[in-house]
This record gives structure tokens, sequence and C-alpha cells, in this order.
């Protein structure tokens, strides 16, 4: 009877009409449940409530941070900031310190934002420490913590690999994708535009400038030529992790979550982040080294010797974790089988050899 | 001998001819949305490329190839494959973009020469079935369909390759959520149009055309009440300045070379993806009108024009589907339908380059959704699914072009389409009635093990066995050896059941056809 009544024009072209009509009432109606959520006040983190009030973010015609980089220099005057300025820099820090909502009064605060990852636990800050601005005692910036705003001044840098020009906003997209092993929010999106206001703010606050390579800008990469030259140990790096990594992360990596909230972040696992990730040492071997060197064991930071961090790094980077997009889906469902299939064999395995249970 | 002529015997010559110029005119008018649409928000080139290749792409295969209906010119899919293979290499529209773009259609087309002139790589292509076709030809549809989802609602173009499938719906809450509302609602009135006009039998073949007008004539009205600082709606680029002729070269640079060797399996790909299309089209062709013309004609035209197309900045060419239904439903009868079609163009071009500069880029993509979902065809595929290998392929290919891309998905269809070959020919029908066992089918390698299981299964039961071989086709050297192997067991004997005078006037025998007997 339907396809019956189908046989008629004027059936079919007002249902196309209807079809295109909602579609366009339901892009309306998107647009202004968006709009009505970057009018709402922004519940802050404490990290970031607390970052944002050292660096005095407030509105008025001026900014001028309170940060002083180098005691007695002047920090120049700067344009303030607007009421949705504010509002923007405040989600883009959010974004950065509780990418998983975790720390959200309502779910729906994070909504755009958690839509892009995939895994359980995986948050900027983990790389990105200090909510992107990590500084040390001294309360200077530490030497290769990934700053976000000395990256902002390096606006648009050339991929390493591809020589292609990646502006700032798609190298944020390359986190979400690979880092967070999510999917990739369009160019336009204003996740990626708070990001990029919370970065420019933290250059501003820390009196960065322009086409400036900072210290503390990416990784304090260790190479092959501070080690000891003999290659890296994966045997050496499993004794390494247990010893060191262990007792937080896992035998596995599989991290630590208590209450719905991510203790320890999984290095390994359906949660962490990807093949395809520059994290990973089979992709770019100097930059998990260096992470590793600088802060890791928490605590005792700077601890391990150049050697021992790749070593940890290599043996980490063997763990089974999720394949990257590009990999396709037979490296894909692999990953998969590997990710849920050898934890309980090795759990089993060190039982029946150590006489001590999984992990 | 009388040599006047009659004017009576040429009016038939006059109507085809008449005919036929109108058929090309109606063609000119409806490839020029298609090219726009194809290189703009498919290739990532600029729109004259789609329209070169409409001109002298048509021209060429015209020229080139003797079948009567055959229409060259842009394809979606091949478009879509050089937006695919570049996008990692080059920023869209650049001019390193183009030059890859060039070589990458060199490539394909000295390739396509290639199986043009090592015969059996172009028989090779006549195992591919329409299952596999079709499959990937939907597939590729629906890739369209999401491809053009961004330029739709006037977002950028996602610069990294991924699964379009995995990403889809992401893609759609972008365009809700994030899309340019003037652009959704140009790109919504020009989806709307087009499907509307489609459904009047007389709008029909123009519905795109008809869209793209009215699309254009909304967002002029918008621009105009809004002004175009606010829509921010993104136009077609303009290239009156052209001219007739735009030659250009191909990039072959030192520097270039890392990039042209990465970029070599996309050029496998569109060569292909152009053969299968000009191949299956001409064997529709050919059954349509109960004539026979050897592929190889389609594949020697396509080639020859896919190596010169890049000097004349053109996007690549190979049949038509929908232009040619178009062709043979309007009954074009000659060459001259898409020899003229391509001239009235070519005059177009002088008129309509001003105009195309303004059609709003929303238009073009709601235009590629309705070339997508034109290439679902329901009524061709449903056949496919009838018979169960059939179903297999058909399923199989239309997936791998999502899960592998499309070059996976040509290498996936051509494994697929040799698998079936063979597993047909693997797979004799053997039937044992009573001590006799009729083998219908072949004798080689890959159907020995299933005969010989048989045989062996039948000689332990019967003290005597016949073998009938009379509807055996063809038996290969391991065949033979196999049939020697057995004769030389002690309890069989060959005997050819043929009386001697049959045998030498090559005639048949009394009781049944032609049959060798193995008797135990």
């Amino acid at each position: 009877m339907l396809s019956n009544l189908f046989r008629i024009k004027w059936v079919r072209i007002s249902t196309i009409i209807t079809l295109l009509a909602g579609f366009y009432f339901a892009a309306v109606v998107a647009h202004q449940q968006r709009a009505a959520q970057r009018e709402q006040p922004v519940l802050l983190t404490d990290n970031c409530r607390a970052k944002l009030s050292r660096y005095g973010l407030e509105g008025g015609e001026y900014y001028r941070s309170p940060y002083r980089r180098d005691p007695g220099t002047m920090v120049p005057v700067r344009r303030g900031y607007s009421v949705a300025d504010i509002r923007a820099i405040e989600r883009g820090c959010v974004i950065i310190d509780d990418l998983q909502g975790e720390q959200a009064q309502a779910s729906i605060e994070r909504w755009n934002a958690t839509r892009f990852v995939r895994g359980q636990q995986t948050s900027c800050d983990h790389c990105h420490q200090g909510v992107g601005d990590k500084q040390g005692a001294d309360g200077r910036p530490q030497i290769g913590s990934l700053s976000l705003g000395a990256s902002w001044v390096m606006a648009d840098m050339y991929d390493r690999f591809t020589g292609l020009l990646l502006p700032f906003e798609l190298r944020q997209m390359q986190c979400f994708i690979n880092s967070s092993n999510g999917f990739k929010p369009n160019i336009a999106d204003d996740l990626i535009r708070d990001v990029t206001a919370y970065s420019r703010f933290l250059s501003a606050a820390l009196d960065l400038r322009i086409g400036q390579r900072y210290p503390e800008q990416g990784i304090d990469e260790v190479t092959v030529s501070q080690t000891l030259k003999r290659g890296d140990d994966y045997v050496r790096g499993e004794a390494l992790y247990r010893q060191k990594c262990a007792r937080c992360h896992g035998a596995q990596g599989q991290g630590l979550r208590q209450d719905g909230r991510t203790l320890v972040p999984a290095v390994a696992g359906p949660d962490a982040f990807n093949l395809q990730s520059r994290n990973n040492f089979s992709f770019v071997s100097t930059i998990l080294p260096g992470f590793i060197c600088r802060n890791m064991p928490l605590g005792e930071e700077g601890s391990l010797e150049p050697q021992q961090c790749r070593d940890i790094a290599f043996f980490v980077s063997n763990l089974p974790r999720p394949a990257g997009d590009k990999q396709g889906p037979l490296r894909a469902a692999w990953q998969q089988l590997m990710m849920h299939g050898m934890p309980p064999l090795v759990g089993l395995m060190s039982e029946l050899t150590h006489g001590t249970g999984a992990p | 001998m009388n040599m006047a002529i009659n004017p009576d015997s040429l009016r038939p010559v006059a109507a085809d001819l008449k005919r036929d110029l109108l058929v090309g005119l109606t063609l000119a008018v409806l490839v020029i949305p298609q090219a726009i649409a194809f290189s703009t928000a498919l290739a990532g080139l600029p729109p004259y490329f789609g329209i070169y290749a409409a001109i002298w792409g048509t021209l060429f295969t015209a020229l080139l190839n003797r079948s009567p209906v055959f229409h060259g010119g842009p394809n979606s899919a091949m478009s879509a494959v050089i937006g695919v293979t570049l996008l990692p290499v080059a920023p869209q529209f650049g001019a390193d973009y183009i030059g890859y773009a060039l070589t990458l259609i060199m490539i394909a087309g000295l390739i396509q020469l290639l199986f043009f002139l090592i015969r059996p790589l172009g028989r090779l292509l006549d195992f591919l079935s329409e299952p596999v076709v079709n499959g990937m030809i939907c597939g590729i549809g629906l890739f369209l369909i999401f491809k053009s989802m961004t330029g739709f609602a006037g977002l950028p173009v996602n610069t990294e390759v991924e699964w379009p499938l995995w990403i889809a719906w992401q893609t759609f809450m972008a365009v809700l959520e994030i899309g340019n509302l003037y652009a959704i609602q140009i790109g919504l009135v020009t989806l709307g149009t087009i499907l509307c006009a489609r459904q009047f039998s007389r709008l029909r073949n123009v519905s795109i055309l008809v869209g793209i007008v009215v699309g254009t004539l909304y967002s002029e009205w918008l621009n105009h009440r809004y002004g175009l600082e606010n829509t921010l709606v993104e136009q077609t680029a303009d290239f009156s300045s052209l001219g007739l002729v735009y030659p250009s070269l191909p990039l072959f640079s030192q520097e270039a070379i890392p990039d042209i060797i990465a970029i070599l399996p996309g050029a496998v790909t569109l060569a292909l993806l152009g053969l299968f299309q000009t191949v299956a089209a001409m064997r529709r062709i050919n059954r349509q009108r109960g004539t026979f013309i050897d592929s190889r004609n389609g594949i020697f035209a396509d080639g020859v024009s896919n190596a010169l197309l890049p000097l004349l900045s053109s996007l690549p060419t190979c049949a038509s589907f929908n232009r040619m239904s178009v062709m043979q439903n309007m009954g074009a009868t000659s060459r001259l339908a898409a020899i003229s079609s391509a001239l009235f163009l070519l005059l177009m071009m002088l008129f309509v380059a001003d105009w195309i500069a303004i059609i709003p880029i929303p238009a073009m993509a709601a235009t590629i959704m309705v070339v997508g979902a034109n290439m679902i065809k329901w009524d061709e595929i449903r056949y496919h699914f009838n018979n169960r290998p059939e179903a297999v392929v058909f399923v199989a290919s239309f997936v791998s072009v999502h899960l592998f891309g499309l070059f996976g998905a040509v290498v996936t269809g051509a494994l697929l389409a040799l698998a079936y070959a063979k597993w047909e020919k693997a797979h004799p029908r053997i039937q044992l009635q009573n001590n006799v066992l009729r083998i219908k089918g072949n004798i080689y390698y890959g159907s020995l093990p299933v005969i010989e299981g048989t045989f062996h299964q039948a000689a332990r039961r019967y003290s005597e066995l016949v073998l009938d071989f009379s509807q055996v086709h063809h038996i290969d050297p391991e065949g033979i050896r196999w049939l020697v192997s057995v004769k030389d067991l002690p309890e069989v004997t060959l005997i050819d059941r043929r009386s001697g005078g049959e045998r030498r006037q090559g005639g048949r025998s009394r009781r049944s056809d032609r049959r060798r007997e193995v008797c135990l």
C-alpha cells in the first residue's frame, strides 16, 4: 500500500521536500544548541582555575600578564579579552585538563570533545602536563614539556616526515587521531578553536614571541648519540619496566582507574595511544624516551639514564595497542585480537612460571 | 548508371544527421555541470579541467573508438581517485597539485596503453564480471555521497585520508552543528530541485542542470541580500580568460620523483577504473545493439587519449554510463553525436565561462550526491542476489571500496573475479549413474582432485566402471598425464568406441556422441 502511494508523483515530491526541510530544521536546532552551549559559563577544573587566575585572565581593554619570565623585564601590554574570548580560553583549558569529562559537573559540558576520543583514559594533559604549561620548582617552564604556548608561537611547522606545512589546528587534529586514538574534528570545529584560544592565551601570559623557538616547546628528545650506542634492548626494557613503572601503570600497562576517574593512564591496551602516534617507539624512536626521561617516574624525575628511557620506551611500544586509522582494517582487527587476547595469556604464563597471579 | 542523387534516399540520412546533432547539443549542455563538479569537488582541480576533458576527451575517444554510441569525458570515479591519491601529496588547487595530477593522468594513460599492447592483460579485463564492476560502482557511489558532505555544508575539506565509512557520522554531525547555514540552504535547494525535477519524465535528463541553475540563482539572491562577506559561500573559479586550448605539462622533476613513486598505486587504480568502465560500457552497448565491437578499441582509445590529455590540462576520460544511456535513449546512430557534443561545448566555452564562475560549491556538492546516488541502481543490482556466488562477489567488492580504499578495491575486485572464474572451472559436474561416471567440464590441475576423489570412490564400488568424457571441453597436460597413469593401471583399458570407418571420416557413433571410455 505504501509502495502504491509512492507511485503518485506529488506524494514523492512532497516526501522529498519534507525530508530536506526536516534536515534543515535539524541543522538549525543543532546550531542553536551549540550557540547556547557557547553562551553558558564554564565550570573550571581546579587546575584550570589555579592556572588562569595565576595568569590574571579577566575582561578589560588591556591584558598585562602578572607572570615574569625574566625578573626586571617589562611584559608588553596586549589587547584585552572579551567575555566570549574568556569563555573560549576557559573551555580550551578545561578540554586540555579534562578531555574525558571526568571532573565535569554535568556530562553535557564536554559534549563536543569526548565525541572525538575512542578510549576511556586518554587526556591532553597526560603528555602536555601542567595543563599544557609545566613549570619546575623554580617557576620556569620545564625543558621539552610540550608547552602549548611555545607550540602556538611556532604556529605553522613543517611535518618532519611528509614535509607538509602543518598549521597548529592540524597538529591538534593529529593529537585527536593518534595520541587519543580518536576521530578527527573538522578543522572549523570550535573545539579546535577553543584549544587554540587557550594556547594563544598561554603564549601571551608567558610573554612568548611569535616565530621564536623556546626550549619548552616539543620534547627533549633522546637520540641514539646520548646512549650506549649498542642498540636498544627489549629484555632490559621489560626488566626496567617491572622495576620502575609496573607499580603504577600495571604489569601490562593497562593503567589504573578508580570510580570512573583515571589515576594512572594506560600506556598499552585499548585505552592507550595508537600505533601511529609519535609516542610510538617504532614510529619515532626519540619522543617517548624523551618524555620518560623528563617526567617519569613520578616524584623521581630525571633518575633514569637516557639508555634506560630508550629501553623502557622500546618495551612499552611493543605492548599491544590500537592500530592507527591509516593502517587499514586488517591491522586494526589484528591489534584488537592482541589487545584482548594477550593480557590473559601473559597473566596465565606469569602465574605458571612465578606462581603469582596476574597484576 | 544514374548518378543523380535521389532526394528521397537522402531523407533518412538527413534525419539521422539532425538527430545526432541534437543528441550532441543535449550532451554538451548535460556534461557542463558534471565536468565542473567532478573537477572542483572530487579531483581538487580547477573547473576548466573538467570542461576540457568533456571537449578533448570526448573528441579523442570518439575519433579513435569506432563504437557508434560511445561517449567519453570526465568521470566521477576517476576524479575521486585523483583527489584521494593526491590529498596527502600537495595542497589542492595549487600549482604543485596540478602538476602531480597531470603526471598521475599521464602515467595512467601509459598503463592503459600497456593493457592494449599486452594482449593477455587486456583479456584479463574481460574477467571482471558484472557483479565485481557493479559492486565497485555502487561502493564508489556511496563514497561520493560521504565525500561531498563537507562541501555541501561549506566546511573545509578534510586534509587527510581516512576510512570514509568510519567517520561518516562524524562528518554528518559536523554538518549539522558547524556547517554554514547559507551553504546548507543552497545545497538543499539544489538537491530538492534536482530530486523533484527527476519526477517529471521531460525534465529527467536535464534535472542536474536545472538544479544547478536554481541553486546558483538562490545563492546570487542570498549574496545580494546579505552580502558575500556574510554568507561566505565559496564559488567556482572564473576561467573565461583561458581560451579554447590551454596547454600544460606534467611534473617530472628530480624533487618530485619520490612523490611520483608514492602515487603509482593511484595511477594503476586510475587506469584500471577507467578501463573497467570502458570495457563494461562497451560490453553493455554490444548487448543492447546486438553488434560486436572488440573492447580493445576502447582500451586503445582511452590509453591514447589519457596519455595526451595531460598536455591539454584535462581530467582523464573513460566511458560514461549515464551519458551513453542518454545517447541510446535519444537514438544516436553514429559517432557524429559524440564528436558534435565536443565541438558544441568548445563553442559554448566562449559564452558559458563567465557564468560558471558564480556557481556555488554547495550546489556542486549536491550534484555529486545525486550522481553518487545514481550510481547505486537497484534495477541492475537486484539480479546479483539471485545467485549466491554472484551475491558474495558483489557484496565483497562493494565493501572493499570502503574498507581497503579504491586501490584495494581494484585489487580485491580483480582477485575476486579471477577466483570466481577459477572456482567455476575447478568444479566440473560429476554424476555417477549406476556404473557410468559422467564428467561435464574441464579436466585440469584445479579440477583433478575433485574428479580423482569421485573416480576412486566409484572404482571401489563397481567392478566395471565406465567413464564418460563426452562433455569434457578441455584437458590440460596434467590431466593427460593423469589419464596416462590411470591407463597404466593393470585393470584399466582405454577404448575408443567409434568404429574404424567412423574414425576415418570423423563422424559420430550411432549410439551416442563421440565417446572415449575407460573400462575397469
